[in-house]
């Protein structure tokens, strides 16, 4: 009897864990982000952290892309065959890439390959006492070593799921038309067609703007909140991989409930 | 035997806590300028939480921690980055800059501090990689670095803008005794020749006792004692004198707290 | 030197990032540059509009030559008003054409095709188009089919 209860208890001391974190993590995004750096070249931070971030996850990100492209283009084809329908093929690819699997899909990849290491890094420095160290010095961790880093994180997501659609597209084009034989006029004609800039390619865009904050915000908090320990970083980056692609999905549906 | 008059730091009735434990209880401690203060006692008794609580990267729950006069906790931000100017910290593992040569590393409180000519900025570095021995590692990385070269550089990074206090954070864990001697030999010449204070937290008996002009043995969130090294050393006091001996059992238990002994041999036997 | 390459990678990848924006804007949505002004309104009844959305194709001979503006219920005739936008040079439509609703294909998206017709006067800005064919529904297709089906046998 007494357990359950302490199960209860247990239960509501998480849950206001939970929330106690979710306040941190709010109150960290703001110090972060809010007013300007005493020292460092803010712009050169911002740069390396792009490259860090944005240019060094290219290769996954375009690989994937045509990989799901193609996939994509090869079942969608099997599916419309039935219908007689394949030159419906090109809408579907790109509807799909970007409405959908674009942004999503970006966003996994980034949480997995860019988010755990922005996680890692973070614990590391605050393990190893460099975070301390800016302190002491008198230069806040936030603003010099945060915040570059989410910046370069919202900046640079979207433009890889911008570049994940077109060679995912490109992908799918290969499949179908190369190699389906799907005529090309159609494929690409029908998307021109259905695909239309506001509904489908803003949005995409929207999404993943939003799924880029939700994911840099994770990782780059739960790097800074970690146990300066080397489980607490193993546990940290984890927990980033695991709560930002949660988010990510969650937030996918309710997004596409508001927007199609 | 003490001057309150010229005191660098002067900690009154602090008090910390972290959740449910008390770190430090309402204790009293007073930095002599110009000399080196020794902060010593078991593990986990709030030796790093003092330093921080000095730096002003924590704030105490009560008290006033007085450096240079200014009550630090209160400062404003402003304030606050023109006092650290005057602070150096030496962290327990060095904490150099991952992502910046050894250079740069040194470099940095300078950069952030002040708006010196790069000329002039180099000549600085030199001289304080030279006070440290490191000069010719001017170029490397950091994970070219063994450990105890990583601490040198540490140190010269932390005395690159000449401050008034200087504090070491358990400078000498798991050096080999050559490293250990040249840290000892640093840190004497920086307190002799530039009139720097220091405040060494340690639990290394020996090396600190050598070195420090006054010691401060803390534990339990307590001042336990303090006085010179050879005062602390014939203390009446049991529990310096167990920390002070480095006695194994006294008030510091070598059990563990557990149940009887004979009970819990049979109940082994009783288990399937 | 280091961070030359280094802001020249970024820049390069950031161009790309909008270049793909780009592409999607104006290759796979189609999206024109060109200014929408250069249409005029023509209005067409319809019993049934079902399946037909604003900004679907108007076609001519399977031209492209406008785009339908919107479509709401008009509760005087207890039809579908709909109300498309033709491009101005396409100006010498007579009057009595047909405009149908139309599928391209089994499943795909419904469109309006005009069929000349053979008056002298030509639709203006704010005509009517009268001579309309609803959209085929499925339900009625099945039933007029089974009914054939049934006719026949007596």
């Amino acid at each position: 009897m007494s357990s359950i209860l302490d199960r209860v208890a247990g239960l509501g001391r998480s849950g206001l864990g939970v929330v106690e974190a979710i306040g941190r993590s709010g109150i960290f995004l703001f110090q972060a982000l809010a007013g300007r750096s005493r020292y460092g070249n803010g712009f050169s931070l911002l740069l390396k952290q792009l490259y860090s971030v944005g240019v060094l996850s290219l290769a996954i990100i375009i690989v994937s892309g045509i990989f799901i492209g193609m996939v994509l283009a090869l079942q969608g084809y099997n599916i419309l065959k039935d219908y007689g329908s394949e030159q419906a093929v090109g809408q579907m690819v790109a509807l799909t890439l970007l409405r959908e699997l674009g942004p999503v899909v970006t966003a996994l990849l980034f949480a997995g390959r860019a988010g755990s290491a922005l996680t890692a890094e973070i614990g590391l420095m605050k393990a190893t006492e460099q975070l301390s160290s800016l302190e002491m010095i008198g230069v806040d961790p936030l603003k010099y070593i945060v915040a570059p880093r989410l910046w370069a994180g919202f900046i640079a997501m979207p433009l890889l799921a911008m570049i994940f659609c077109v060679v995912g597209i490109w992908g799918g084009a290969m499949v179908a038309v190369d190699w389906l034989g799907v005529y090309g006029g159609s494929y690409w004609g029908n998307m021109e067609n259905s695909v239309q800039f506001g509904a489908d390619v803003l949005n995409g865009l929207i999404k993943a703007v939003v799924f880029a904050v939700v994911v840099t915000w994770i990782a780059v908090f739960q790097g800074y909140d970690c146990d300066p320990t080397s489980e607490g970083i193993s546990r940290a980056t984890t927990r980033t991989v695991v709560y930002a692609s949660l988010a990510v999905l969650g937030l996918d549906f309710i997004l596409t409930a508001l927007m199609f | 035997m003490l001057e309150t008059a010229d005191l660098i730091v002067d900690l009154q009735q602090v008090t910390f806590t972290r959740g449910e434990r008390t770190i430090l209880n309402n204790v009293d401690i007073r930095i002599p300028r110009g000399k080196i203060t020794g902060i010593m006692g078991p593990s986990g008794c709030g030796k790093t939480t003092l330093l921080r609580l000095i730096g002003a990267q924590l704030k105490p729950d009560s008290g006033r921690i007085l450096v240079n006069g200014q009550d630090i906790p209160r400062l404003g931000r402003e304030e606050l980055f023109d006092a650290r100017q005057h602070m150096g910290m030496l962290f327990q593992s060095g904490a150099l800059f991952t992502d910046l040569n050894v250079f740069e590393n040194v470099a940095f409180p300078l950069r952030v501090h002040t708006h010196l000519p790069e000329d002039m900025i180099r000549d600085i570095v030199l001289l304080k990689l030279q006070a440290v021995g490191l000069r010719g590692a001017i170029n490397l990385m950091p994970d070219e670095l063994s450990g105890g070269m990583k601490r040198r550089v540490a140190l010269a990074r932390a005395i690159a803008l000449d401050p008034e206090l200087m504090m070491y954070d358990e400078p000498f864990v798991g050096q080999d005794p050559i490293s250990m001697g040249v840290l000892v030999r640093l840190i004497r010449l920086l307190n002799d020749a530039l009139g720097v204070t220091s405040i060494v937290v340690s639990h290394d008996l020996s090396e600190t006792a050598s070195i420090a002009d006054y010691l401060y043995v803390l534990g339990d969130g307590q001042v336990l004692g303090h006085g010179r090294p050879d005062e602390l050393m014939n203390s009446e006091n049991p529990r310096i004198r167990q920390f002070m001996q480095g006695e194994p059992d006294g008030p510091v238990p070598f059990h563990f707290p557990a149940g009887n002994y004979v009970d819990d041999l049979l109940q082994k036997e009783r288990q399937p | 030197m280091r961070t030359r390459n280094l802001e020249l990678t970024v820049g390069l990848f950031i161009l790309a990032g909008l270049l793909a924006l780009l592409i999607l804007a104006l290759r796979v949505s189609g999206l024109t540059l060109s200014p929408n002004g250069s249409t005029y309104t023509v209005y067409a009844h319809f019993d049934n509009v079902s399946g037909l959305t604003s900004r679907s194709k108007v076609t001519m001979a399977g031209v492209t030559i406008g785009q339908v503006k919107s479509i709401t219920f008009d509760k005087n005739r207890y039809t579908g008003l709909v109300e498309m936008a033709i491009n101005s040079d396409v100006n010498t439509l007579p009057s009595d054409s047909t405009a149908s609703i139309v599928t391209a294909g089994l499943l795909g998206e419904k469109y309006i095709g005009i069929s000349v017709g053979g008056d002298d006067m030509v639709l203006r800005d704010g005509d009517e188009i009268h001579d309309t064919q609803s959209a085929l529904v499925l339900e009625e297709l099945i039933g007029r089919f089974l009914l054939n089906t049934v006719s026949k046998d007596d």
